[in-house]
C-alpha cells in the first residue's frame, strides 16, 4: 500500500489536496490524529475524516511480487478426460491460465469446454458459462451431469447466460471483474468469435481497441483473481503468398486456417492456443500454438 | 512536514500558538512566512523568546534539509560496486562494449519494434547476472502479462541446469497494470531495502517490461499532466537506482518517425522510441534494437539483430553492433 497520500487509489482528489495543503504527506502522518480532530482542522465532514482514518490504518495487502519458483509450482493442474489434450498442455491446464480452443465446425470444441466445466463443478467451484451461438443448451449441460457422481448441486454452481451481439459481449467483459468472487473458478466463453462476426462493419482500429480491452480484463481476472478462462473460436481462412507474406485471392499461393480473432486478446505469457484438426469423422489431432 | 510531528523538540504550546495566531502549520510555513521578529509580533506576549524561536526555526530547517554526502565516500562506494559488476557480461561482448557494461547502477532504456529482441535481451542480462552473483536478486515488473514463467524457467535451465532452482527463487515477478500499481511495487521495494533488518539476497536488477502502456494513455497534446507523471516516475526510478545501487532496464515501445529517424546511423530506421522526445533524457542510455533478417541454419533458425545506441551519457552515440538470437538466446555474430 503506498504510503504517499497523493498516490492513494481510493481517496478522492479533493480530500488529497486538502490534506496536502495542511501539510500531511504520507499516511503515517495521520496515525496520531483522530477523526474529530481531523474534521475540525480541515473543515471537512466527519464521515470523510472517518474514511481517511480507515484508509490510513488498513494493513498492507498481500506481497506484491512472487519468486519465479513459486509461480511455477503453486498452480493446480486440471486434467480433462482426453489424454491427447492433457499431453498437449504438458499435463493439464493450470489454474489462472487462458485456453483458446479453435477448430472447424463440427470439431469437439464445445464438448471439451463442457468437460472442463464438469471437472470444475466436481471440484465444487463456480463456473460462468456464456453461450453466444446456442450451441450448448441447458439440456446439453444437464446431460453432461446426468452421470456425474459428485455434482449433485451443479445447478447452483453454473451461472449460464446468453449473449449474441458485440455490445452485449463488451458489456459482459466490462462487468466481469465485479461479477466474479472467491468461489468462481472457471469462465467459459463459447464462441468468442461469433459476436465479432455478426458485426463485419466494425473498423479494424475499433476492433483492435475492443480486443485490447478484452486482453486487459482477461489479464486482470486471471492474474489477480486466479480465474481460469476457456474460450472457443471458429476459424477463418487466411491467404498467403508463396513467400509467406499476407496475400489475397489473386496473389495467394496457399491458404491456411487460423483462429478468427488473432492473438491480440490473449495475454502472451499465460495463454494456450489449441487447434483441433479433424482427420475423419471421429478422429483427429490437436496441435498447439 | 507538520510541526506537530516535531513536538518533543518544539514545545506543544508554541505549535498550537503558531497555528492559531499565525496560521503556521508546516515547516515550510515557519521558514518562509517572514523573519522570526515578524512571527513574534503576531504571537501573544510571553509565548516564546526571540532566541528560542530562532533556535526552533533552525531545528525545523535542519530536519527539512537533505543530508550531505562526502565525495570521497561516494567514490569509494562506486569503486567497490563497479569492481563486482564489470566481471559479468550479458553474453554478447560487442553489446557490453557498446554500452560500457550493463552494471554500474544506471537506468537503461531498451526500445525497438515488436520482435526486435528487447525482452530477450533484458531476460538474458538478468539471468547471466543472477548466475554470476549468488547474492543478488532481480525484480521483473510485467505490465502486459507477456511474461511466461515456464519459458523463463526453461531458459535458466539452458544456461545452467545445476543451480537453476536457486536462481528461480531469486527472480521476483510482479504484475503492474497501471502506474499506481508500479509505484506501490517500487515503494514496497524501497521500504524493504532501507530497513536495516534486511536479510538474504539484495535486489540489484529491476526490469520494467514495457513502460509504454503505463504512461502513453496519459500523454496528450492539451494537458501536461501525463508528462508530469512520466517525469516523476522516472525521477523516482533514478533515485532508487542511485540510492541502492540497482541497475534498471526500462523497455519502451515505438512510434512513427517521419521521414526517418535522425538519431539513427541507418536511413532505414523509420520508427523512434515512444513516449516523446524528452523520455530519452530521463534515462542514462537509450539502446535501439531492430531485426535485420531470419536465417535458417543446421542448428536451428536464428535471426540477426542490430543494436544501436541513440543517446548515452557515458558512451558515444550512433554506434552499433549486431547480434544473433536463436531459441531466445543471444549470441555474438562472430561466434561460429
Amino acid at each position: 500500500m503506498s504510503r504517499n497520500i497523493l498516490l492513494h487509489p481510493t481517496l478522492p482528489s479533493s480530500i488529497q489536496l486538502v490534506l496536502r495543503r495542511a501539510g500531511y504527506e504520507t499516511l503515517d502522518d495521520l496515525s496520531s490524529t483522530s477523526a474529530e480532530g481531523l474534521s475540525k482542522e480541515l473543515g471537512i465532514d466527519i464521515s470523510d475524516a472517518q474514511s481517511i482514518i480507515t484508509a490510513s490504518q488498513r494493513p498492507p495487502g498481500p506481497p506484491l511480487s512472487q519468486s519465479l519458483a513459486s509461480l511455477i509450482s503453486r498452480s493446480q493442474i486440471f486434467a480433462c478426460s482426453y489424454a491427447a489434450v492433457n499431453t498437449a498442455l504438458g499435463g493439464g491446464l493450470p489454474r489462472g491460465r487462458i485456453l483458446e480452443i479453435s477448430g472447424p465446425p463440427g470439431s469437439f470444441k464445445e464438448t471439451l469446454a463442457l468437460d472442463y466445466t464438469r471437472i470444475f463443478v466436481e471440484a465444487n467451484e463456480e463456473v460462468i458459462f456464456v453461450d453466444t451461438q446456442n450451441m450448448t443448451s441447458l439440456a446439453t449441460i444437464k446431460k453432461t451431469f446426468y452421470n456425474s457422481s459428485a455434482a449433485a448441486d451443479y445447478q447452483d454452481l453454473i451461472r449460464y447466460t446468453h449473449l449474441h451481439t458485440l455490445p452485449d459481449l463488451m458489456i459482459f467483459i466490462h462487468n466481469l471483474l465485479s461479477e466474479i468472487h472467491a468461489k468462481t473458478g472457471l469462465l467459459v466463453l463459447n464462441s468468442i468469435s461469433f459476436p465479432f462476426l455478426s458485426h463485419p462493419d466494425v473498423q479494424s482500429s475499433k476492433r483492435t481497441a475492443l480486443l485490447e480491452k478484452i486482453h486487459q480484463v482477461f489479464l486482470q481476472a486471471s492474474a489477480l483473481n486466479n480465474l481460469t478462462i476457456i474460450t472457443t473460436s471458429q476459424m477463418s481462412t487466411k491467404l498467403l503468398n508463396a513467400d509467406g507474406s499476407p496475400g489475397n485471392f489473386e496473389t495467394g499461393a496457399k491458404a491456411v486456417m487460423v483462429p478468427q480473432l488473432g492473438s491480440t486478446y490473449l495475454p502472451n505469457g499465460r495463454s494456450y492456443r489449441l487447434v483441433i484438426v479433424p482427420e475423419s469423422r471421429t478422429t483427429g489431432q490437436d496441435t498447439f500454438a | 512536514m507538520r510541526l506537530e510531528s516535531m513536538i518533543p523538540s518544539i514545545p506543544a504550546e508554541l505549535v498550537a500558538a503558531l497555528d492559531h495566531s499565525c496560521g503556521i502549520r508546516t515547516d515550510t510555513d515557519l521558514l518562509f512566512s517572514g523573519s522570526s521578529l515578524d512571527i513574534i509580533k503576531k504571537l501573544p506576549l510571553g509565548t516564546v523568546t526571540l532566541s528560542d524561536l530562532e533556535k526552533f526555526t533552525e531545528l525545523a530547517a535542519e530536519q527539512a534539509s537533505v543530508p550531505g554526502h562526502r565525495g570521497d565516500e561516494i567514490l569509494a562506494d562506486i569503486g567497490r560496486i563497479s569492481e563486482k559488476h564489470t566481471q559479468a557480461s550479458c553474453g554478447v561482448k560487442e553489446l557490453d562494449d557498446l554500452v560500457g557494461s550493463f552494471g554500474d547502477s544506471r537506468v537503461f532504456e531498451i526500445s525497438g519494434a515488436k520482435g526486435s529482441g528487447k525482452t530477450a535481451l533484458a531476460l538474458q542480462i538478468v539471468i547471466q547476472r543472477l548466475l554470476a552473483d549468488a547474492d543478488s536478486c532481480a525484480l521483473w515488473i510485467d505490465t502486459s502479462g507477456d511474461f511466461s514463467a515456464e519459458m523463463t524457467a526453461q531458459l535458466v535451465r539452458y544456461f545452467d541446469i545445476t543451480v537453476s532452482n536457486k536462481v528461480l527463487e531469486r527472480l521476483q515477478v510482479s504484475l503492474g497494470f497501471n502506474i499506481e500499481a508500479v509505484h506501490d511495487v517500487l515503494e514496497a521495494l524501497r521500504i524493504s531495502l532501507s530497513s536495516s533488518r534486511a536479510v538474504g539476497p539484495r535486489v540489484q536488477w529491476i526490469v520494467l517490461d514495457s513502460i509504454t502502456p503505463l504512461l502513453l494513455p496519459s500523454l496528450s497534446a492539451v494537458s501536461s499532466q501525463g508528462h508530469a507523471m512520466m517525469t516523476t516516475f522516472m525521477r523516482r526510478l533514478r533515485e532508487l537506482s542511485q540510492t541502492f545501487g540497482i541497475t534498471i532496464l526500462v523497455i519502451n515501445g515505438t512510434s512513427a518517425a517521419a521521414p526517418f529517424n535522425q538519431s539513427s546511423a541507418f536511413a532505414s530506421t523509420i520508427r523512434k522510441p515512444a513516449l516523446g522526445p524528452s523520455f530519452t533524457f530521463m534515462t542514462d542510455c537509450t539502446l535501439w534494437l531492430s531485426k535485420m533478417k531470419d536465417m535458417p541454419d543446421s542448428e536451428g533458425p536464428f535471426s540477426v539483430h542490430v543494436a544501436e545506441v541513440f543517446r548515452s551519457r557515458a558512451m558515444r552515440s550512433k554506434t552499433w553492433c549486431t547480434f544473433r538470437i536463436r531459441h531466445g538466446v543471444l549470441s555474438s555474430t562472430s561466434d561460429l
